[in-house]
């Protein structure tokens, strides 16, 4: 194999698996809209393990010191089911951030670009042995 | 089984009376555990997940090879494993919100992104068959791609234009004059509207997408039953059976099937029109082939047509590894705001389009 096909052969990989540029249930670009950028900081209030998408609940604190109840779109609970995480693996009143895009009808509806824990860290994920996805790594 | 029932240890009334009912209830029970036995045919019944990052076609690069290295199937399974642990990096806890005007990001992430890639699986690596790595699920033509007839290819460049308008956040279709895509939910795509899965995951042909690729197999001596995972979807194989007239038409085509000896062959024909299968027209014709391999794998090969849209049929084939995993329930109307979401989004931008405009 050339470097040349070894190059593509990562570009294939590597486009079958960047995370993740594609929602599939549907176009994320006909819901969100890109004039909207949003960050939210705030507990978790509820959690919607529904199909086709889990969705989020967050209070946030806005500027002026009134709260504001938003909600934010993921994927679907049977991929996290499958590795031993539920809706209680995600307790309320834990303080998440989200980065991502308003809903186009001006609902307080985001998709969860990035959903991390108040320091960073990724939801779900972790290091082996917290019920975090298996990465493939993972010691048997 | 059967000898440890029959040659049960029987003394006096009660135990005989015991073996009669348990007798009774095995006689009662013999036409549900699959009639492996009388017609000698294999037991398909199971759970598999058919994920594998091979493509369905075969990267143009490949040419005409069918394998792939060993070399490179590791680079594979190990760039998804790398691919895996960087979306898994600590994000910048004081990070701002991304981009005003849209983050550029491409395709279905239509410039506001995704969703974060533990919401994924898509499998770890390239799938193998008698030890050899493919580079595409597609093996006949030998180019392992799909060639459409030229009315065809402009019928799906139109459909791409339409799809790809870049998401500004506008109204555009306002300015066509040409019917929106919002206009009616029935012009949504189907797997928006929970009525099939996207990327031909229920079939036929059944191909592997980004999640949810669990399939569970309930086998009978007169009909098949194929769940899939993803959007609740059945299918319902009727074997030694005739197709249903040709004006009865289905989201999944109607299959019938039959075992060419340890081979379960399905036949599909009468699909809907609206079919979610790669353009295809109401002349589809799909056969599939499941054969168990082994107690852990169905090679899954299949053959398409539609003189309409392919020039020629075109084969493909994958393996279905058994798992233990469970099939979970996809109540896809259960949650699904992104409907309501997108059509009154819709409304709003065409009414700030129709204000500005007046204005």
């Amino acid at each position: 194999m050339s470097i040349k096909q070894i190059a593509t052969v990562a570009g294939i990989a590597l486009a079958l698996c960047t995370p993740v540029q594609l929602s599939a249930h549907h176009a994320f670009g006909a819901e969100f809209d890109p004039n909207r950028p949003l960050i939210l900081r705030g507990p978790v209030t509820k959690v919607e393990w529904v199909n086709p998408h889990a969705w989020i609940h967050l209070e946030i604190t806005k500027e002026d010191g009134t709260k504001e109840s938003w909600m934010v779109e993921g994927g679907t609970p049977n991929t996290l089911l499958r590795r031993g995480i539920n809706k209680n693996s995600l307790k309320p009143g834990t303080f998440i951030v989200v980065d991502g895009y308003q809903s186009k009808d001006r609902s307080n509806r985001a998709n969860g670009r990035d959903i991390t824990f108040a320091d960073g860290r990724k939801l779900f994920m972790g290091s082996s042995g917290t019920g975090a996805p298996e990465d493939g790594r993972d010691p048997n | 089984m059967t000898d440890s029932i029959w040659h049960l240890p029987v003394s006096g009334t009660m135990n005989g009376l015991k073996t009669a009912l348990f007798v009774g209830l095995w006689v009662l029970l013999l036409p549900f555990t699959v009639q492996a036995g009388k017609d000698n045919v294999p037991d398909l019944s199971g759970n598999y997940n058919v994920a594998t990052l091979t493509p369905l076609e075969r990267p143009k690069m490949f040419g005409d090879n069918l394998y792939l290295t060993k070399e490179a199937a590791e680079k594979i399974a190990s760039d998804k494993a790398d691919a895996i642990e960087a979306s898994s990096q600590v994000s910048d806890p004081n990070r701002e919100a991304p981009p005003d005007g849209g983050d550029g990001s491409r395709g279905a992430a239509g410039n506001v992104g995704g969703y974060n890639s533990f919401w994924i699986d898509n499998g770890d690596d390239a799938f193998e068959i008698d030890g050899r790595f493919r580079t595409s699920i597609i093996y006949d033509p030998a180019d392992g791609r799909r060639q459409r007839t030229e009315e065809a290819a402009k019928v799906r460049i139109k459909l791409f234009a339409q799809f790809a308008k870049p998401n500004k956040g506008e109204a555009w279709w306002l300015k066509t004059g040409d019917r929106g895509p919002y206009d009616d939910p029935e012009l949504r795509p189907l797997a928006e509207r929970c009525l099939l899965g996207f990327g031909s995951t229920a079939g036929p042909p059944m191909l592997p997408v980004l999640y949810n690729n669990l399939k569970r197999i309930v086998q009978t001596p007169d009909h098949i039953m194929i769940l899939n995972e993803m959007v609740h979807d059945a299918r319902i194989v009727r074997l030694n059976s005739e197709h249903l007239p040709d004006d009865v038409r289905k989201w999944m085509g109607d299959s019938i099937g039959h075992w060419d000896g340890d081979t379960l062959v399905v036949d599909t024909t009468n699909f809907k029109v609206t079919s979610s299968f790669g353009g295809a027209g109401k002349d589809l014709h799909v056969v599939e082939r499941f054969t168990r391999k082994d107690d852990k794998t169905i090679i899954y090969n299949f053959t398409v047509e539609d003189p309409a849209v392919w020039e020629k049929p075109w084969s493909g084939e994958y393996p279905w590894p058994r798992t233990d995993d469970t099939v979970f329930e996809y109540a896809c109307h259960e949650g699904n705001y992104a409907l309501g979401n997108i059509l009154r989004g819709a409304r709003l931008l065409e009414a700030e389009t129709e204000s500005v405009s007046s204005e």
